[in-house]
């Protein structure tokens, strides 16, 4: 006891603010396009006598909310779009699609996005440019390129890098289509259910609060036997 | 300095840039041939707090990292080019195109110029077809000083009869510039737009061509905000803002717990 049971609560107690911030960025991105909500779960693991933090990204789907633009696509399924950028390739779920400097589909930062032959081009001039639930990119009925959606063999390894990119370290793999359609004209919502959030933001305040006092008391009892039972009379 | 309290200042940061978009289209619900804007976000730089480990529980060999994100920030204001309904006026001088594309203007500098906001009247020295704002329609079209019974047909040819002689004349063509995003637009104010890298090249064409709308005479196109999205729209973010708020105060009475119980 004594020192050792102090320092596993403050070890709970700093598990509880990164959970805090954790929730906290759950929220402010709660109108984030196709945002994925963090998960930490608290584990004994080991000799931990404290919660060690476990993250996960929960990548259920968002919902779909029709935009009325062209250029708009959502991913309704798992899998994610291929965006090249001056770091490399990174994963995406975000639609909201403009153009580059040539004509080329990108995203809004003029990442090219990413079709099974590389970047694509749209011609200077058409009349309509469909993007079909397949991922073809298909110009006045001329085919021209079917978008990657793509996946790693377990998308809980995908690192978060800000601005929609995921960062993979592994190889990524097509995902099976029967599952994954493309929604022109939508964009795909946060995942963040709000009221999930204040629920957890109380808890996480009461839990925090709860520690605290164990630490109190654990200082008290441990200033006791120092300064009562110690006591050279 | 918990982390959590600058991610939610930057939620309610965000929600406040939301509120001011909705506002402004809120504002400009009567003003011919606007578009409504979206307010886009994203995700902030995320901070690795503890690296990935390499431990074996539950059948697993490694535990992923924990990345704590630091927000949210604003991604881009982004106007959406939907149709707005249209309004009759039986000007002759009123057009609006109903599909897509838009006039073009040119500007005093020489650059050209597009819109929507088919408001055009006849400059009273050369009789040009202009804007209200008296910028010239391109490519010019002139009605000769008799001109009368102008006609707009919905492919943009221009007529007029000619008030002395009483024959019916073709004056020009109108011509409508498309783009492929034209959410990537410059908006210059006054409802006109200029051309960017992200909007793509100027396609032009006549009107009722592949893909070019038609012109229709005698009518305006209103805005395309709606009122009733626009005030959901208001709801959510004006929640969205109090739990952002709610979560600065958890972080602040987390704090507040910890110095006030535990610093005597």
């Amino acid at each position: 006891m004594g020192l050792r049971a102090i320092q596993s609560t403050a070890r709970t107690l700093s598990y509880y603010t990164k959970l805090q911030a954790l929730t906290a960025n759950n929220l402010a991105n709660s109108d984030t396009e196709a945002f994925k909500a963090d998960v930490m779960t608290g584990h004994r693991i080991g000799a931990a006598t404290w919660p060690v933090p476990v993250q996960q990204t929960d990548l259920a789907q968002g919902a779909i909310t029709p935009t009325g633009r062209d250029l708009d696509i959502a991913l309704d399924g798992s899998g994610f779009l291929v965006l090249q950028t001056p770091n490399g390739e990174r994963l995406s779920r975000n639609g909201s699609l403009a153009l580059d400097g040539a004509n080329r589909l990108a995203d809004r930062h003029g990442n090219l996005l990413m079709g099974e032959n590389g970047p694509i081009a749209i011609p200077i001039r058409y009349s309509k440019l469909e993007i079909q639930a397949s991922g073809d990119v298909v110009v006045d009925g001329t085919r021209l390129d079917r978008l990657r959606m793509e996946t790693v063999e377990d998308p809980h390894t995908l690192l978060k890098e800000g601005a929609g990119q995921y960062k993979t370290n592994s190889a990524t793999i097509p995902v099976d289509v029967t599952g994954t359609v493309l929604r022109q004209g939508s964009t795909e919502d946060s995942n963040q259910d709000t009221l999930h959030g204040i629920v957890d933001l109380v808890t996480i305040q009461r839990a925090y609060a709860a520690n605290v006092d164990s630490l109190k008391a654990l200082d008290s009892v441990l200033g006791n036997v120092v300064n009562e039972v110690g006591k050279v009379s | 300095m918990n982390p959590g309290l600058r991610a939610s200042a930057s939620g309610m940061r965000a929600q406040q840039t939301r509120i001011d978009a909705i506002a402004n289209n809120l504002a400009n619900v009567n003003t011919t041939a606007f578009k409504r804007s979206r307010t886009n976000f994203e995700d902030m730089l995320y901070e690795t707090l503890q690296g990935a480990q390499i431990v074996h529980y539950e059948g697993t060999d490694t535990l992923a990292p924990v990345q704590i994100g630091r927000g949210v920030r604003l991604a881009d204001i982004q106007r959406i080019h939907t149709q707005g309904a249209f309004e009759r006026t039986d000007n002759p001088f009123d057009l609006a195109i109903e599909g897509e594309g838009f006039f073009q203007i040119e500007l005093p500098n020489g650059s050209l110029a597009y819109t929507r906001d088919g408001t055009f009247g006849r400059a009273a020295d050369t009789g040009a077809l202009v804007t209200h704002a008296g910028y010239l329609l391109s490519p010019e079209i002139t009605l000769p000083a008799d001109a009368t019974q102008i006609g707009v047909s919905p492919t943009g040819v221009v007529s007029a009869v000619l008030g002395s002689t009483g024959e019916q004349v073709e004056l020009g063509k109108i011509e409508l510039a498309r783009f492929a995003n034209p959410s990537g637009l410059l908006s210059l104010g006054g409802n006109n737009y200029a051309a960017s890298p992200a909007s793509g090249d100027a396609m032009t064409g006549l009107p009722g061509e592949d893909g070019f709308g038609q012109v229709v005479q005698g009518s305006l196109e209103a805005s395309n905000v709606e009122i009733v999205q626009e005030m959901v729209d208001m709801i959510t973010a004006q929640r969205a803002y109090e739990v952002n708020s709610k979560a600065i105060k958890t972080a602040e009475e987390m704090i507040q717990t910890a110095t006030s119980e535990l610093i005597r």
